[in-house]
């Protein structure tokens, strides 16, 4: 589904920093991946990289058959448009649209029929519990309320992998909890291929693999029979 | 200085292009002051150079006015004892193939007590004065134009006059300076008796320059003079000249005034605008300084340090401009100057003065800093624990929102309290201010009015990209409602301007139907204002015999001054003039007005004249005139357009016995009927044309002269126009780019789920597109109001005519596009700068 050869990537100033240093990934299709690392590793700049939200210095990446390096700027959003959901930290929603509006956001962005976009959105936010709040503005929800929106933002299209930065990091343990067991089911449901760049252990263990990075690299890469305990040992590659 | 190295430097110069915008308000605005000021100073000084280098030693001038006067005064004011030398002048401008040439007449047998005519290349013979007068053709001419027209000494110089085609003869040159020098070098230099038989004179004179005698005070001999000619003349320096001068470019300096303040007030706007927005985006930096430890005075002192260092730099700048649109503009004024008062100036370089451009450098940061205040003070009143969290704080607090309708509420009630009572030009003002301030008190409420009511037409016509557009408006007042305000500001005067030209050339066309309805005038130039020369009443009787004219009206124009200012006399056929071009009375019986003015027991004012210089119908004019004094009544208000600074209308026999003039300027000629006139005009050439200086034109072409001349003065208007929108496309491009900037984050979310470039191209478009749509709804609303007053102040204080409301629609539905596509091209560098950029850092963009 997803693969990484020889990724670097390298950011220019007054000293270039080296993000990512000659990368190799494979993640299958329905796979759950959480990365990890301490800050300044280099996730956060991996899930852009797939997200082609960036581009890398060296190397290839191949999402579910397309080369992301030769694609031009428009045929990379085609790509994150059709085959891929994001999930932020800081939820990202656009603040003067209401819940509908930002679900429906990505559908109108594809140029679908009115009356579909508005059953898909009525669909999502039923999914993510969030069917009573449709008119509601980002402001009038809570932490959790958001990210379900954003969540429901990122599975609009239903897309076949799901990206998420830190989806836990703005929130209460409680609602954290709440959230990653959304992205689970979302993921059991839909059979979407999720990877989660996470600070939290919790998290981390809840997916049948974990990737640990370290200045730039890959330095473990666990992977779980059963991930749904914490409490389990890990299986490593 | 600290703060603003640490701070504000950097800051500035993250966000350069933004201060650049910020400051193109200041630059246009200190740039049209000072061009148009320099430009009329420059005029101003060319001209009182001309006089200076002509006058030579002359102490004083004696004048009556154009008509000019007889030899004879001249014997009374030799006869002076207080008088050293005294010697007569014609003077007159006449276009030749190299341009403009300013005519000396002098009499050189006294005219070198006055002036020193410094001679190359002479001919010895010329030496002599009594040899140049004997050569009635002998001409003098500078180095300079002589060289320009490849002329030397003994060089044959073909000229039209009024007694045909002769030729003259250079008989000397002139070395460069002193009079050589004056006009630009384009003068020559003639006898005064050829002068009058070349243009038209008889045995006139325009003036006498005098020189005292030792010892003899100018107001000494100013009164032995007057005692000496009578009361009739003018006796005054040479100098005096110039003061009449500036009197006549009065109004050009009025309406660039006008220009540079509202450009001024615009800028002001954008300056607010950037510093409001500056204050809501520096508000965790702020935060910090506070929680440091920094003062509200000093954070004051910060901003309004910033605003001074804008304001400093745009001034700078738009002197820098200003002094190369003064280059581009002193031709046109000088030009327009010599064509409409036949005063000879020859700009040639700009004159700068340090005191105008010392004023505007203060002028323009004192814009800057007045706009930075109100922000300035938000800024002082940040609370750092509130500006340390995160989070924008664009929205108008509701409190602040009430305080602003109320205000507006209040302005607009109380200026239309002032229409009741607008008799006075200081109610009249104060109403046209609170209007204006009530319109911008109100334009954050009505932009979010208008951008709610525009979002569901947005996001019909694209549900993403209009929605965000429409959302970014609703959002963002503080960025948007400066902008808008700016806009709508720029295009009232738009409407205002375009409202007045329309009006005016409404009445000026209805004038002219009335006034200049002959089939055919004769004239001594292809101009029908030159009055450089003129024809011999002769001549009137002359055109009564050529076959096919019917009515011949005799028309005398020239400027005299009244009250101290320079009026334009018409002394014409009287009972003519109300058999066919009678003009639509303000004032005064129809019927008697002209009755009594025919008789010589009044004068018919015009409108301009009255308003303009405060007179009262009934009033009685003392008008100087070599006869002596001329008294006589306001009889009649007639709405006349003849001249800017106002026209008195006499009979011709009473002009004729009180100046002893009976030459004419104009004659009008009706064609009898049946007659054809194009053969009339023919005839009248072949008859006349070879042995007088004469041109024929017809309605048409003097209708066409009338419409260059109005288009000649509306062109100011245009530059105003032009600077208007220039500076309301500047302000969109500025609440543009500090939109996307605001946004850059939602932009790139939304590129993020998917929005491919263009469409977030689209967004931003459609933003600028809201904003001219806002704009202009409000701009055009405004113009309704602004137009009333502009066309009062038009009555008031500058054309002096009643002049029609009539809005421009027209005018209004050209602006939808050229608005909407201005907002369009505005929006185009910020739509780039929304796509270009890392999507990951936009992501992270706080």
């Amino acid at each position: 589904m997803i693969h990484l050869r020889g990724i670097s990537k390298r950011f220019e100033g007054k000293r270039t920093v080296t993000a990512l240093e000659r990368l190799d990934l494979d993640i299958a299709r329905g796979e759950m991946v959480s990365i990890v690392g301490p800050s300044g590793s280099g996730k956060s700049t991996l899930l852009n990289l797939i997200g082609g939200l960036d581009r890398a210095t060296e190397g290839e990446i191949e999402l579910d058959g397309a080369t992301l390096s030769r694609l031009s700027d428009d045929e990379l959003t085609r790509v994150r448009r059709d085959k891929l959901g994001f999930i932020f930290q800081f939820f990202n929603l656009l603040p003067t649209l209401t819940c509908v509006e930002n679900v429906a956001l990505p559908l109108h962005l594809r140029g679908w029929p009115r009356a579909k976009i508005e059953a898909r959105t009525k669909e999502l936010l039923n999914l993510v519990q969030l069917g009573h709040r449709l008119d509601h503005q980002p402001d009038e929800l809570s932490g959790g309320e958001r990210q379900r929106v954003a969540i429901a933002r990122a599975l609009s299209v239903y897309p076949p992998i799901l990206l998420a930065d830190e989806p836990t990091g703005n929130l209460d343990t409680a609602t954290g909890v709440e959230i990653l067991k959304l992205i689970h089911d979302v993921h059991e449901r839909l059979g979407a291929t999720v990877l989660i760049v996470t600070h939290d252990a919790n998290v981390a263990e809840s997916c049948e693999r974990t990737l640990r990075i370290r200045d730039g690299r890959i330095v473990e890469d666990i992977r779980r029979e059963s991930a749904r305990s914490s409490t389990e040992e890990p299986t490593r590659a | 200085m600290m703060l603003w190295s640490l701070i504000s430097w950097p800051y500035a110069r993250k966000h350069l292009l933004r201060w650049m915008l910020t400051m193109a308000g200041i630059v246009l605005g200190v740039g049209v002051f000072v061009g148009m000021h320099t430009a009329n100073r420059s005029v101003l000084s060319a001209f009182q150079e001309t006089i200076d280098r002509i006058a030579g030693s002359t102490q004083l001038q004696v004048t009556a006015g154009e008509p000019g006067f007889d030899e004879d005064i001249l014997e009374k004011v030799q006869n002076v004892p207080e008088v050293r030398a005294a010697a007569p002048v014609i003077e007159a401008t006449v276009a030749t193939g190299s341009g403009n040439l300013l005519i000396l007449g002098v009499d050189m047998l006294g005219d070198r007590s006055l002036r020193n005519y410094d001679l190359e290349d002479t001919d010895a013979s010329i030496d002599d004065p009594l040899v140049f007068l004997a050569q009635a053709d002998s001409l003098l001419v500078t180095k300079t134009f002589a060289e320009k027209s490849g002329l030397r000494v003994n060089s044959r110089v073909p000229m039209r006059t009024m007694q045909g085609d002769l030729t003259f003869t250079v008989r000397g040159i002139m070395k460069p300076g002193g009079l050589a020098s004056a006009f630009g070098g384009d003068l020559a230099i003639m006898d005064i008796y050829a002068a009058q038989k070349f243009l038209g004179r008889g045995r006139k004179f325009d003036r006498i320059d005098v020189a005292l005698a030792d010892g003899v005070s100018l107001d000494e001999g100013i009164a032995k003079l007057r005692a000496a000619v009578g009361s009739g003349y003018e006796i005054a320096p040479p100098s005096s000249r110039g003061e009449q001068f500036e009197q006549t470019s009065r109004i050009y300096s009025l309406a660039s005034n006008i220009t540079s303040v509202f450009a001024l007030f615009i800028g002001m706007f954008i300056i607010y605008n950037t510093f409001a927005i500056a204050v809501t985006q520096r508000r965790s930096e702020i935060g910090i300084l506070r929680a440091l430890g920094a003062t509200r005075s000093q954070i004051r002192a910060l901003f309004l340090g910033e605003s001074a260092v804008a304001g400093l730099i745009g001034s700078t700048v738009g002197v820098l401009f200003g002094i190369v649109l003064a280059r581009a503009m002193a031709g046109y004024i000088g030009g327009m100057l010599t064509e409409v008062y036949g005063v000879a100036q020859r700009a040639g370089d700009v004159a700068l003065d340090p005191l105008l451009i010392g004023g505007a450098l203060a002028m323009g940061i004192a814009t800057s800093v007045v706009a930075a205040v109100i922000p300035s003070r938000a800024a002082a009143a940040v609370d750092p624990v509130k500006a340390l969290q995160k989070g924008r704080d664009q929205a108008v607090s509701e409190r602040e929102n009430r305080l602003r309708q109320w205000t507006a509420t209040l302005c607009a009630v109380a200026s239309a309290v002032t229409l009741a009572f607008n008799r006075t030009p200081l109610v009249f003002y104060a109403g046209f201010v609170l209007s204006v301030v009530a319109a911008v008190l109100l334009t954050p409420a009505l932009t979010l009015w208008l951008a709610r009511l525009l979002r569901p037409l947005l996001q019909w016509a694209r549900p993403v990209e209009g929605t965000l557009a429409a959302d970014s408006l609703i959002q963002g007042p503080k960025r948007t409602s400066g902008t808008v305000a700016a806009l709508m500001l720029s295009l009232a005067l738009v409407i205002s301007l375009s409202g007045l030209a329309r009006s005016s050339y409404e009445a000026i066309s209805d004038w002219t139907r009335i006034a200049l309805n002959p089939d055919l005038f004769v004239t001594t130039a292809q101009s029908v204002s030159a009055r450089t020369f003129v024809f011999p009443a002769s001549l009137g009787d002359g055109l009564r015999k050529i076959q096919g004219v019917g009515e011949v009206q005799s028309v005398r124009s020239v400027r005299v001054n009244v009250k101290g200012s320079p009026v334009m006399l018409l002394a014409l056929d009287i009972a003519s003039m109300e058999q066919h071009a009678k003009l639509p009375s303000v004032q005064g019986d129809p019927h008697e007005m002209y009755r009594l003015t025919a008789k010589g027991e009044g004068l018919m004012a015009s409108e301009n004249y009255m308003r303009l210089h405060g007179a009262k119908f009934g009033e009685v004019l003392d008008i100087p005139a070599p006869s002596g004094r001329l008294h006589l009544p306001i009889v009649g208000v007639v709405r006349d357009f003849s001249d800017q600074q106002g026209t008195l209308i006499i009979s011709r026999a009473a002009y004729v016995r009180t100046w002893n003039d009976d030459s004419v300027n104009v004659f009008r000629i009706y064609v009898a009927p049946g007659a054809q006139e194009a053969a009339v005009r023919q005839r009248i050439i072949d008859t006349f044309g070879k042995t007088q200086r004469l041109f024929v034109l017809t309605n048409g072409d003097v209708r066409r002269f009338i419409r260059r001349l109005t288009d000649q003065w509306f062109g100011l208007t245009y530059v105003q126009i032009a600077v208007a929108v220039l500076i309301a496309v500047l302000g969109v491009v500025n609440a543009l780019t500090v939109s996307i900037t605001d946004r850059r984050r939602e932009l790139g979310v939304l590129q993020a789920v998917g929005a491919l470039r263009q469409q977030v191209r689209h967004t931003v478009w459609m933003e600028a597109i809201a904003i001219g749509v806002i704009g202009l709804v409000l701009g055009l609303s405004l113009g309704v109001v602004t137009l009333y007053y502009a066309v009062g102040m038009a009555r008031r204080d500058f054309m002096g005519t009643e002049i029609g409301y009539s809005y421009p629609f027209d005018t209004a539905l050209v602006l939808v596009p050229v608005i909407l596509f201005a907002a369009f091209l505005a929006a185009i560098a910020p739509g780039e700068a929304a796509v270009k950029g890392s999507l990951v850092e936009a992501l992270e963009y706080e």
